[in-house]
């Protein structure tokens, strides 16, 4: 029988699938702009686990495009956000909050157990990281990246290096990001997506794999581009 | 013809990824190219030559969360 705060998810998901979604863990390595909507998106439809991880702490120029930040909570840890308004929406959903960066030596730890990892990061170095670990984890790693009126998310499988493609110097920590900033719109859209991505992911139904989603917001542009 | 981000593109002889990239006006700083898979670095896209055919992908470096 359908839990009441479920009903709206039917027949997009199936009582067999709700059940699935509730058995599952994700990883979500990032708690500012993205990693916030997707947390959000991920509780509300039901993910039965969630382990999130980031240092950081909101501060004022957060506020334009994270959600889980707000004036109440400037100097407070992300993830005490994102673990106090993943409860408050659903408290069926187990959180896990690591305030850690996310390295080399905790990855083994963050990403064991989990089904997916979720790329919510802000810069290159980590992300390299968070592939790695995935690999070696065996599951997938769904990616987003934002800046400016652009979003980009595509899901990289433990056999793929797609950060190898993206990111191919390997000498740059930020990208364009630095000069055009990052909003609101562009956020929640790219999250959402990366969101949809993870559950599809966890209901074995087909997935960006191989490709990349390029948004477009300000041309009102969603594309996919195959990459190899 | 060549295709660039999967979608056609007009194709002249001479054409340099510098050619290709002003026309279609990228307004970003940092730009990823590949063609037919190969990693153009930046300091190449003034003589790397575009040949008739080619699949070209053209990224912004993006990295923002």
């Amino acid at each position: 029988m359908t839990l009441e705060r479920y009903l709206r998810n039917q027949d997009a998901i199936s009582d067999a699938e709700q059940e699935i979604l509730a058995q599952k863990c994700v990883l979500v390595v990032g708690c500012g702009g993205l990693g916030g909507y997707v947390i959000e998106c991920l509780a509300r439809i039901g993910v039965g686990h969630m382990r999130v991880v980031d240092n950081d702490v909101f501060d004022e120029s957060n506020l334009n495009r994270q959600l889980l930040s707000s004036s109440m909570n400037l100097g407070r840890p992300k993830t005490l956000a994102a673990r106090q308004r993943a409860m408050a929406i659903n408290p069926l959903v187990e959180i896990e909050a690591y305030q850690t960066n996310f390295t080399a030596e905790n990855a083994p730890e963050l990403v064991a157990g989990c089904d997916i990892a979720i790329d919510a990061l802000d810069n290159i170095p980590s992300r390299l990281l968070l592939q790695q670990a995935a690999k070696t984890a065996g599951i997938p790693l769904v990616h987003g990246a934002v800046a400016g009126w652009m979003g980009r998310v595509s899901v990289i499988q433990p056999g793929d290096d797609l950060f190898s493609q993206l990111y191919p110097a390997q000498t740059e920590i930020q990208g364009e990001e630095m000069e055009r900033g990052a909003l609101s719109f562009t956020v929640s859209l790219t999250a959402s997506f990366q969101a949809a991505e993870t559950v599809k992911l966890l209901l074995g139904k087909p997935s960006l794999t191989g490709e990349l989603l390029e948004i477009d917001i300000l041309h009102s542009i969603v594309k996919k581009i195959k990459i190899t | 013809m060549i295709k660039v981000n999967t979608e056609d593109h007009p194709w002249y002889s001479g054409m340099t990824v510098r050619n290709l990239l002003d026309e279609k006006v990228y307004t970003f700083r940092h730009i990823i190219v590949r063609v037919n898979g190969e990693y153009v670095p930046e300091e190449g896209f003034d003589e790397f030559a575009i040949q008739d055919g080619d699949d070209v992908i053209v990224l912004h470096l993006m990295a923002g969360g």
